[in-house]
């Protein structure tokens, strides 16, 4: 291979087989603008190529959730007239390099997802993974740049940021994970868009912010590995402007509702080649497009950055030249103009000019749909940490001594209280159980007047128009996954469903947002596919379809991969309106109770974040069995709707102990019993992390029906509980 | 009541505001930045909070210069009543009609939190004394810090223009101020959402207090 070829692949970021597919598929040698049209398709972020035929494995759909796998977003039908469309985006390079803009450019792209299908964008959730910030200032800075991004610009468009998920770990310290969700709303008049293009003669309209040189291989650079050059990358990243993305939402959503346009599509990752060879391959038609016809900022831009670029605020339509007039002036309307630049034509090819000269003339699918598939090996997972039950105690009495140690407290029934409280003091002290506070106190979580419960929530809560309840939550808990892919995968679609159960709710469907290292290397593809495996298992026994996602690979900087982390986002629906459980200790007397499984039914004994924060290596025993856990997700569900509990919460990290501490309040604590909280034996009820329990308060009336139901329900469900205490001023 | 409700780009709150005003049986009006209205098809107007302009130049100040303020103006001239929220709180002290500046919060910091108010002085038109004197309303701004010289905030407070306080210091703002009103009490402003805070579910319903009942004007 000459020096100048070999150059170029590095430029585009191509393989040498896939040169030699370009060169099989064109017949020739690719033309100059060609390169970087095949670099930007053909990219990871673009072209899906390591994932592809395991995403395939997300096929399972029920009456109301649709096929869109080829739209922008997922659709759930709700019935009333309501249909919601959601997905979650991963903007993790960018946010590193620059994280203010990255954050807020993730957010952006987002929306566009969603009101390009037609719906008003209600919800955001994001989902961030920090490094290490004790004694490092570049993650500090990091952490507070990227929620002061998704802050400024998600209050600035008007839509709430109402729930999310923040973790801190070593994995992420050269690596970050910007994970933001978006929700939007279709109501009832409201037609959906779609991003085919269709209609020999329809016009090709480039609506939103003028192109500029921000971005451009963008998508090929979320696509390789960070090195120690991150730096030089910041040329690469997207400039947003809200302000701009809040002018597209209400005239987008305006000529969408007037039936003004045949298809819509925001230009994303790989700008106005993705969008347009995208919008041309789904309905196998070409278009002639003016790249010169481009507005522009900057008068310099070659053909190729127009291609490539990623300036943010941007849309391109097409409609029947008759209705250009009038979406002209809607646009105009709200300060933006539409600009035609090209139409579709006959030939089926795009066809790309440069002031009149054909630059070059090539089939969309061509590129599109003939993108390289790769199957990456994997292998069968290996669980390294799991034990056996008497190993599980053996090393869970001795980490629990370490801990007792470390505390210095000697082990009588008064002085266990006070071990207790000083175990707690270290836990809470970790800033992975810090209270969150100050992020969400920076997102407007109302705007819009929905918002039922917010982020201080285990589970945002939002009304919908027919007065249904929506819920939200994102999942995913790294720690668990870093113990164990097998059950991490699992415990991150059924953590979130529980969530939902245990407030009412029924999980509707789900969104991922799939972080992982290389996936050329084995053990990076094996805890990928067996995540998808996974996902695509829970999704349908659950009954709520995995409907739309992203796959974030090469989050790997100078060969550390990141904690494998396939973020989810769920949704659920409450068609009563009977009041949630509360999350907290909300008022005096209450009865509190401890429902955790049954040593024979399947679950999960563990020390995950528990171990991680006092330096002990991670482990657990047992295994999660599927079927059974989507079975209680339904029961619980039935479970909450029949006996109406005040209060109802899934234990989390740090187990019952941490539990009963987040859901004091500062009038409201809790009064345990003596005999459960006596004696050093009984910290292992209080520590340790299982799969899963739940606690419940109840008023006194209610007390003698609840435990009477609760223990009918533990018998048939194989659980086991206690009246562990009750709540007092 | 015929409520105007003015629209600039980036006004976010402009839906909400219309469904309070049509919770409380009032028809309300969209009135856009580049028009200027006839003032005897509306009673009274609403200026919602967003980000007018993209706060560029300074919250409120692009917004203060647009036609649709022109009218607003002549409005306020005549004794009719306005009343502001947040960005719109922002954009009726950049116009002139209220008196003082909304700085950034203290702690530079976009805030968003319950926040409880005192009611300093009553409002005739959308805020009467036989409510309650202490509320919860939610807060979400970035530029709130109430600020005005020494001598006006004397002049302000004798004519008893100070509508409601913080009960606590949350963004710096100057004696704690969360609305204030016009010497003639028509024109008045809060940077709290009482369009949020309509309903028990939305976690607390002291909003609904805000605006007269049909037919108690």
């Amino acid at each position: 291979m000459s020096d100048e070829l070999k150059n170029k692949l590095k430029h585009y970021r191509l393989s040498q087989g896939e040169y030699e597919k370009m060169i099989s598929l064109l017949g020739r040698e690719p033309k100059s603008i060609e390169w970087p049209l095949f670099s930007a398709l053909w990219s990871e972020h673009c072209s899906y190529k390591s994932s592809k035929i395991h995403l395939r494995k997300f096929s399972y759909r029920n009456t109301i959730t649709r096929d869109d796998s080829d739209e922008n977003a997922g659709l759930v039908d709700l019935g009333f007239g309501e249909k919601i469309i959601f997905k979650m985006e991963s903007h993790n390079h960018p946010s590193f390099i620059e994280p203010f803009q990255g954050a807020a450019t993730g957010v952006g792209g987002i929306l566009r997802d969603i009101f390009t299908m037609g719906a008003r964008p209600i919800a955001l959730a994001d989902y961030l993974c920090f490094g290490r910030t004790e004694n490092n200032p570049r993650m500090k800075y990091l952490e507070q740049e990227v929620v002061r991004g998704i802050s400024s610009y998600g209050n600035c468009v008007g839509v709430p940021t109402v729930t999310g998920f923040t973790e801190y770990d070593a994995s992420y310290d050269n690596n970050i994970l910007v994970n933001a969700m978006a929700v939007g709303l279709v109501t009832e008049g409201m037609p959906l868009a779609s991003s085919k293009a269709h209609g020999i003669g329809n016009l090709v309209v480039y609506v939103g912010a003028k192109t500029g040189k921000d971005g451009v291989h963008g998508a090929a650079m979320a696509s390789e590995s960070f090195d120690e050059n991150n730096e030089a990358k910041k040329p690469n990243i997207q400039i947003g402007d809200p302000f701009y993305e809040k002018l597209l939402i209400e005239s987008c959503l305006e000529v969408l509702k007037e039936k003004l346009v045949v298809s819509m599509q925001d230009m994303g990752a790989a700008g106005l080649t993705s969008s347009s060879f995208e919008m041309a391959a789904k309905n196998q038609v070409g278009f002639d497009m003016h790249l010169d016809q481009v507005p522009r900022r900057d008068s310099t831009l070659t053909p190729e950055e127009i291609l490539l670029s990623e300036s943010q605020e941007r849309m391109l339509l097409v409609c029947v030249p008759e209705n250009l007039e009038k979406i002209k002036k809607s646009f105009e309307k709200w300060g933006l103009d539409a600009s035609p630049i090209g139409k579709i034509n006959d030939t089926k090819k795009m066809r790309l000019f440069w002031n009149g000269d054909l630059l070059t003339e090539i089939e969309p699918g061509l590129i599109v749909d003939s993108a390289p598939r790769y199957e990456r090996p994997f292998t069968k997972y290996n669980s390294s940490k799991k034990i056996s039950a008497n190993d599980f105690d053996n090393q869970s009495r001795k980490l629990l001594e370490n801990l007792a140690e470390t505390v210095a407290i000697e082990s009588t029934s008064q002085e266990t209280e006070e071990l207790l409280k000083n175990i707690i003091h270290k836990m809470k002290h970790n800033s992975s159980f810090s209270k969150k506070n100050w992020i969400y106190e920076q997102y407007d979580q109302r705007v819009g007047a929905r918002t039922m419960k917010d982020a201080s929530a285990t589970l945002a809560i939002l009304k919908l128009p027919s007065h249904r309840e929506l819920a939200l939550s994102v999942g995913c808990r790294p720690s668990v996954m870093r113990l164990d892919t097998e059950l991490g995968s699992k415990d991150a679609l059924l953590y979130p469903a529980l969530q939902m159960a245990v407030k009412g709710f029924k999980p509707l469907a789900i969104t991922d947002c799939l972080n992982f290292g290389n996936p050329e290397k084995l053990e990076v593809m094996t805890d990928f596919v067996t995540t998808v495996d996974n996902y695509a298992h829970l999704a349908q026994l659950i009954d709520a379809p995995v409907i739309s996602g992203n796959v974030s690979f090469y989050n790997e900087t100078q060969n550390k991969n990141i904690t494998p982390t396939p973020a989810i986002g769920m949704v659920g629906l409450k068609e009563n309106e009977s009041p949630v459980p509360e999350c907290h200790f909300h008022e005096e007397g209450l009865e509190v109770y401890h429902m955790y499984p049954h040593p024979d039914r399947s679950h999960v004994l563990s020390y995950h974040k528990m171990a991680e924060i006092n330096h002990v290596k991670p482990f657990f025993c047992g295994d999660l069995n599927s079927e059974e856990w989507a079975q209680v997700v339904n029961t619980l569900k039935v479970f909450i709707e029949e006996t109406k509990p005040q209060g109802a919460r899934i234990v989390g990290a740090g187990g019952l102990a941490m539990t009963l501490e987040k859901m004091e309040t500062s009038e409201i604590k809790f009064q345990p019993f003596s005999k459960i909280f006596n004696g050093k034996e009984n910290l292992a009820y209080l520590f340790e992390e299982r799969f899963y329990e739940f606690v419940f308060t109840v008023s006194k009336n209610q007390k003698e029906n609840f435990e009477k139901s609760l223990k009918n329900y533990c018998e048939k469900n194989r659980f086991k509980f206690h009246l562990i205490g009750f709540t007092k001023k | 009541m015929k409520i105007g409700v003015l629209r600039f780009p980036g006004t976010n709150c402009d839906f909400d505001i219309y469904e309070m005003i049509k919770a409380k049986n009032h028809e309300p009006i969209w009135l856009w930045h580049q028009d200027q209205f006839q003032m005897t098809d509306i009673d009274q107007i609403l200026v919602p909070g967003g980000f007018s302009y993209g706060d560029y130049l300074r919250c409120g100040a692009l917004a203060a210069k647009s036609p649709v303020m022109k009218s607003t103006l002549e409005f306020a001239k005549k004794g009719k009543p306005i009343l502001g929220i947040c960005n719109g709180f922002q954009i009726l002290c950049e116009s002139g009609l209220l008196p003082g500046v909304l700085l950034r919060n203290k702690n530079l910091k976009f805030i968003d939190k319950w926040v409880s108010l005192k009611l300093e002085n009553s409002n005739p038109y959308f805020y009467t004394q036989a409510h309650q004197s202490k509320i919860k309303l939610p807060v979400a701004h970035g530029e709130g810090r109430y600020y005005l010289p020494s001598e006006e905030l004397k002049r302000v407070q004798d004519q008893g223009q100070i509508w409601f306080s913080y009960e606590e210091d949350i963004n710096g703002s100057l004696n704690q101020i969360a609305g204030v009103m016009s010497a003639e009490k028509n024109v008045a402003a809060l940077m709290p959402h009482p369009e949020r805070a309509l309903w028990e579910w939305m976690g607390g319903a002291d909003g609904f207090s805000f605006l007269a009942d049909r037919g108690s004007l």
